[in-house]
């Protein structure tokens, strides 16, 4: 956590760096009196680029003087290890679901995601992986695609096709 | 003024505003009953719905979820010791601890009274008050915004949990954010590079998705599979009805707790958390009857937190209609909604769409009298659908963020401007960085900017136009104050440590 945290600052640091640095070519000064469209936003990062650094600096402080070990025990670390798992594969599964929307539909995609995601998440009940899918993508579509009329994503070729079955 | 009220009961008696009042109550119940759920993801989660409605009727349903969130946030707390919603935890301590001397259902109808006394009381409130506020605010000139943006960014102090270093980062990193796009005044293009997408801005709906709602099911994928033990047995409500004796016994803390909580809600950032904390704090100090049993299921405890967390609604509510300043996440996300149906809240609200003003007015009152039967009616239910396997709870959740995330402009595009978001939104959440001045910042930063950028030019450059009336000098001062005074108080906030 520790060194996650000063990666996290150390980003933030050249994140807001770099947008500072992109801002300075907007335009500083206006007619008489107007301070011009870079002063609001070079406020804006300038600060956050500021804060940055002394959080960044307070975190490197507390990494030395508490040490870079941290003494967990071997079930936490396991316990660790299975958070980011989960937590990295409940990611990837949404990121994936996005890309395959606008692709394969919003319907085929969902029904994929539903089970990929609550598979993720550690979910090993069949009933709720085979049913759960088909139930929430049915409700989805009729209040959404039907109901609301929010015209959802197709697919293209084969999959156009398949969607337009249902909206 | 009778004319205007008998309209806008009309209005929202309407079978659609009925229907949509107790869609958004029953789902503002079951959004603060789950502990995965907050208040303000329940409503950022309808936003999508009420794209196509009429605006009464998605404000009547938005109204609903936010009254419902607060009130469902107790039932989970008084029966399985788990608060719903941070604003429940008094309720948990004194809530639970009845419920498990087995005075549940005794438990569940003091909070049930009490909730809804409290919210019909800051509803008058709000009724009252909201027409002086704007009548007055209708003076301000671009000074007194800008000054009353910065009254509302300093909040940050309230927002930002453990650090004040890591509250300010996230509220100028939002200010930031507000600054993508085409600049409103000089039509310059600012950190869009380049792109279709960023050039309109970044629109707030997606950021506070992806920021709040899907980085939460991240942090809660940390933990799956939630179960429920120790909760008490619930036989029904009419088991054990409180004799009127009781509130009559109490009456101080039903007419001191309200009233707390009115006020503390109309601070921004303050909200419904900090208003229970506070009325059940002091019903703790000045308890006449039985101080000994605070801590081990007091009732005064609990009517004194129940009052206050839910009398915090109308004192949100006041400002965000007459200021235009939302108080809280859940009210920043009603700023959403006046966006999204072509409105900004504020002063000038109540004279353009007088018709929407007052029939929030009459909304309100109408969802905590309905919520009394709905809570009552269907606390089983939501007793029940806790036991949902949390994976295909949270796969429905983010499927409602991509919806809403993608109905508001049937963009993909926005689809992955909202993961980004949800990303950022977990880092920050991970390391402490809290989510909500971020949000604040996105919503107010716009107007702080332009009203900043204005008062220079009728100053001709001149900062001192800033501080030229006595309006703009009190509220900057009480920025400064609400900044400075936790500081004072607590010197290690700034850190966090």
């Amino acid at each position: 956590m520790k060194k996650g945290e000063i990666v996290f600052f150390a980003v933030c640091v050249a994140f807001f760096g770099f947008m500072f640095y992109d801002g300075l070519d907007l335009t500083s000064h206006g007619r008489s009196g107007e301070i011009g469209s870079a002063f609001w936003p070079l406020i804006a990062l300038g600060a956050s680029a500021l804060f940055s650094v002394v959080l960044l600096i307070s975190s490197v402080k507390k990494f030395r003087r508490e040490g870079a070990a941290e003494d967990l025990a071997p079930e936490a670390v396991v316990e660790k290890k299975r958070q980011r798992i989960t937590v990295t594969l409940s990611v990837v599964c949404f990121l994936a679901y996005l890309v395959l929307v606008p692709w394969i539909g919003f319907i085929l995609s969902t029904l994929i995601y539903i089970p990929a995601f609550a598979l993720a998440l550690g979910e090993r009940r069949k009933w709720v992986l085979l049913v759960s899918p088909f139930l929430l993508t049915a409700i989805i579509v009729a209040v959404f695609a039907k109901f609301i009329t929010i015209p959802f994503p197709k697919g293209v070729g084969i999959f156009a096709e398949f969607s337009r079955l249902f909206y | 003024m009778f004319d205007i009220y008998m309209q806008a009961f009309a209005t929202v008696l309407m079978p659609q505003n009925l229907i949509a009042m107790t869609l958004g109550a029953l789902w503002g119940l079951l959004a603060g009953a789950l502990p995965g759920i907050s208040t303000s993801m329940g409503v950022v989660l309808l936003l999508s719905f009420t794209y196509t409605l009429s605006p009464m009727t998605a404000f009547v349903l938005l109204i609903g979820a936010y009254l419902g969130g607060i009130t469902g946030g107790s039932i989970t707390s008084i029966l399985f010791g788990i608060p719903g919603e941070p604003s429940s935890v008094p309720t948990v301590i004194e809530g639970h601890s009845l419920a498990k001397q087995g005075r549940a259902a005794y438990a569940m109808w003091v909070y049930l009274l009490c909730s809804v006394f409290g919210g019909l009381f800051s509803v008058f409130v709000m009724i009252l008050a909201t027409p002086l506020i704007s009548n007055f605010a209708l003076r301000f000139g671009p000074p007194e915004y800008f000054a009353l943006t910065v009254l509302g960014l300093s909040v940050v102090s309230g927002l930002s949990g453990g650090s004040m270093m890591k509250g300010f980062l996230s509220c100028f990193f939002g200010l930031f954010l507000a600054t993508v796009g085409t600049d409103g005044i000089t039509g310059e293009e600012r950190f869009t590079f380049d792109t279709v997408t960023l050039l309109g801005g970044i629109n707030f709906v997606v950021a506070m998705v992806g920021l709040l709602a899907v980085s939460e099911i991240f942090i809660e994928a940390e933990e799956p599979f939630k179960e429920y033990k120790g909760g008490v047995q619930y036989r029904g409500l009419l088991k054990e009805m409180p004799p009127f004796a009781l509130f009559k016994k109490y009456w101080l803390t039903m007419v001191r707790s309200p009233i707390i909580g009115t006020i503390v809600g109309a601070l921004p950032g303050a909200g419904a958390t900090i208003a229970a904390f506070l009325a059940y704090g002091e019903a703790a100090r000045t308890a006449k009857h039985e101080p000994e049993k605070f801590g081990k299921g007091a009732v005064e405890g609990l009517m004194a937190a129940e009052c206050a967390n839910n009398a915090s609604t109308g004192g949100s509510m006041t400002i965000l209609l007459s200021l235009g300043i939302p108080g809280s996440n859940t009210t920043a996300m009603l700023v959403a909604a006046f966006m999204i149906h072509g409105m900004q809240p504020g002063p000038l609200l109540l004279t353009q769409r007088p018709d929407i003003v007052y029939g929030i007015f009459v909304a309100m009152l109408l969802t905590n009298l309905l919520l009394l039967v709905l809570t009552g009616i269907s606390i089983r239910l939501f007793l029940e659908l806790n036991r949902l396997p949390y994976s295909v709870f949270s796969a429905a959740i983010m499927i409602l963020c991509v919806i809403g995330a993608f109905g508001l402009n049937n963009s993909v595009d926005d689809l992955f401007l909202m993961f980004a978001f949800s990303v950022i939104g977990y880092f920050m959440r991970k390391f402490g960085v809290p989510v909500a001045p971020c949000i604040l910042a996105l919503v107010l930063g716009d107007l702080a900017e332009l009203s900043l950028r204005r008062s220079l030019l009728l100053s001709g450059g001149s900062p001192l136009g800033l501080i030229s009336s006595p309006i703009s000098v009190i509220l900057l001062a009480g920025a400064l104050l609400s900044i400075v005074y936790p500081l004072f108080k607590k010197p290690k906030m700034l850190n966090g440590v």
